[in-house]
């Protein structure tokens, strides 16, 4: 099968099943409707595709997951933000989990039965990730970890998590483990953002014991991984995201009303279009090389800085082309103008990433 | 033409711009067949011929054989050529003193106004002079940075400043989306679009910046980059016409085209 069979018959079996979201807009109905639109793509098996047979996949290039992905949120299906965190947990447990957990646990993440979270970021590591002190300390066949966590996307709503800890100083001490969320000693509390959805997590460790199986790699794996799974977020995620971005440039254009005039309008239309334009061609760029084989790394930091740009622009566009609609009314815009704010924060800062472009792809040394 | 061809062609090529520039590289790319080349294999010849030109500072009148060739003429003479805010202008490639002399900001440039012209074939010509732009700003990033490199203030490289940093990469980020649309390119919107691209990355202030007083001077070559990007940019339309015309057209259409897929 090839990308647009594969493409084609997707689209003959959405015609046939209604997975449109129902009313509930919340949270709680948002992460509810991916888990169920996971459950039906992964019973009818387009979900499985671009997976390999040893987490309950049906083989196939990945590239299956960027079709499916792009088919789902022009659709509007699934928020693809929650959507796509797929792409990222399922790789990292494919490369590093003892094979027969990454066997047991990825079906659970790509069928919808289970969300996910990623402990990461720390109250004092947030650009600086690797300075992270979440501590696991071993104690007979296991880890006893103690610390805290913060902006964990969907924690409360996570049965488990992918979690950094340090265990020893450095790059190399920082050690991954997978762990049940519902473990003693975890405890959740929802960050309320400034649009209104409780979509990140403080989470906090104490003395929570982690099975030693239950280590994704070895000891001080931990950074590796993290720098792993980035080029996962910025090929398949992101192409995902672009779809999504298209559509609401779509819906601008059906809903506005031109009020400063024709002139201005078409700039700014054509401003935010080829932002868009121009990131969807980087990404497809980044697609082809993944898809031959290309170990991906520092320049999906151009691809970030792209998207991030490009979803601001197309956000500030609205704003200016519907004048007073998210200031005073309730429209959905609201949120999604506000949520386009942190396009440049998470996921590495603006900062972080030409940081990177800098020492990495212009070789310019050291800050 | 297999990749190690390519190169070997591009390397000649370089060497040649490198040697000789206007009328006399002209003849020289002529006699290295790059007309045969440009009939043949224009996705190969236009990217390499004209990103190159934008590389070494060069200049040659090739945007005529680019637009003959996709209008189907012989190729060799001139056509007129439209430019920002409706004007019209004639790349001469003639050999001997020019009837008279161009008024363009880059002066190397045999740009000759005209009063009007026929509807030339826009597509490939964007395309190309969208890669001679993003070959521009290639230059100019590369000045840029062996600058920053070398300039010593505050007894350290100006290179670790972090200010200057992010100069630089945003500069890599815009040409390198620019180059990614151009790739991508095949229809008019997508030319029309990468060469907004490349319009827009070849003419960002940073690398001016980041030289300080020296890259304003006539002493040091940024500012015949920042001439020619100043010059192409207007030459089958400005980044600034071509973007509204696309927000023309979405306006209309209301629909955003998805010109490029999986």
């Amino acid at each position: 099968m090839n990308v647009a069979e594969f493409r084609a018959g997707l689209q003959a079996w959405l015609a046939g099943h209604d997975l449109t979201p129902g009313p509930d807009h919340s949270l709680d109905g948002q992460v509810a409707q991916v888990a169920r639109v996971r459950r039906a793509l992964y019973d009818a098996g387009w979900m499985r595709y671009g997976w390999p047979a040893e987490v309950g996949g049906l083989g196939g290039p990945a590239v299956f997951r960027a079709v499916l992905g792009e088919e789902v949120t022009t659709r509007d299906l699934a928020e693809p933000g929650i959507y796509s965190m797929v792409e990222v947990l399922a790789p990292t447990m494919i490369s590093y989990a003892r094979p027969p957990l990454a066997h047991e646990m990825v079906p659970m993440l790509l069928s919808g039965r289970e969300q996910w979270c990623q402990g990461f970021s720390e109250p004092g590591s947030g650009s600086d990730l690797a300075s992270l002190s979440t501590r696991a300390v071993p104690r007979g066949d296991a880890w006893v970890v103690t610390g805290q966590k913060v902006w964990t996307s969907l924690a409360q709503y996570a049965s488990r998590c992918v979690l950094l800890t340090r265990t020893a100083p450095g790059h190399d001490g920082i050690t991954a483990l997978f762990v049940d969320m519902d473990t003693p000693g975890i405890s959740v509390r929802p960050l309320r953002t400034m649009h209104g959805v409780d979509e990140f997590a403080e989470v906090f460790f104490d003395d929570v014991i982690v099975p030693g199986d239950r280590m994704l790699g070895r000891p001080g794996d931990g950074w590796r991984l993290a720098m792993d799974l980035l080029p996962y977020e910025r090929s398949t995620c992101f192409w995902h995201r672009i779809a999504y971005l298209y559509t609401r440039l779509d819906r601008l254009l059906a809903e506005a009303a031109f009020p400063l005039g024709a002139d201005t309008a078409e700039a700014d239309l054509g401003a935010a279009y080829l932002a868009l334009h121009v990131a969807r061609c980087r990404s497809l760029a980044t697609q082809r090389r993944l898809n031959e084989g290309a170990r991906l790394g520092p320049e999906t930091s151009i691809d970030k800085v792209l998207l991030a740009a490009a979803e601001q622009r197309l956000y500030d566009t609205v704003r200016d082309l519907l004048p007073g609609v998210l200031e005073l009314t309730e429209s959905p815009w609201r949120a999604e103008y506000l949520y386009s704010r942190a396009a440049t924060i998470y996921g590495g800062t603006a900062e972080i990433q030409r940081n990177i472009i800098a020492r990495r792809l212009l070789d310019l040394g050291r800050e | 033409m297999d990749a190690a061809e390519r190169e070997l062609l591009a390397e000649t090529f370089r060497k040649t711009m490198t040697a000789s520039s206007g009328c006399a590289l002209d003849a020289a790319l002529t006699e290295l067949g790059w007309t045969e080349l440009l009939a043949e294999l224009p996705d190969v010849a236009i990217p390499m011929t004209f990103r190159l030109l934008g590389e070494t500072g060069a200049q040659a009148p090739l945007i005529n054989d680019v637009l003959l060739n996709a209008a189907g003429r012989s190729l060799g003479g001139t056509l007129p050529l439209p430019y920002a805010g409706g004007s019209w202008v004639v790349w001469d490639r003639s050999a001997g003193p020019r009837p008279k002399a161009s008024t363009a900001l880059d002066g190397d440039l045999p740009l000759l106004p005209v009063p009007a012209g026929a509807a030339v074939p826009l597509a490939a010509g964007r395309r190309a002079l969208g890669w001679w732009l993003v070959g521009t700003g290639r230059a100019m990033l590369s000045l840029a940075r062996l600058h920053a490199l070398d300039r010593v203030q505050f007894g350290r490289q100006i290179a670790s400043f972090q200010a200057v940093r992010h100069r630089l990469a945003e500069t890599l980020v815009t040409l390198e989306g620019a180059e990614a649309a151009l790739l991508a390119a095949e229809d008019d919107l997508g030319s029309l679009l990468a060469k907004a691209a490349a319009g827009q990355a070849a003419l960002t202030r940073h690398c001016q910046q980041v030289l300080g007083g020296i890259g304003f001077t006539a002493e040091h070559d940024l500012h015949r980059h920042v001439r020619r990007a100043l010059v192409l940019d207007g030459l089958l339309g400005s980044a600034l016409e071509l973007t509204r015309e696309a927000g023309r057209l979405l306006r209309e259409q209301r629909r955003t085209p998805r010109l490029v897929h999986l």
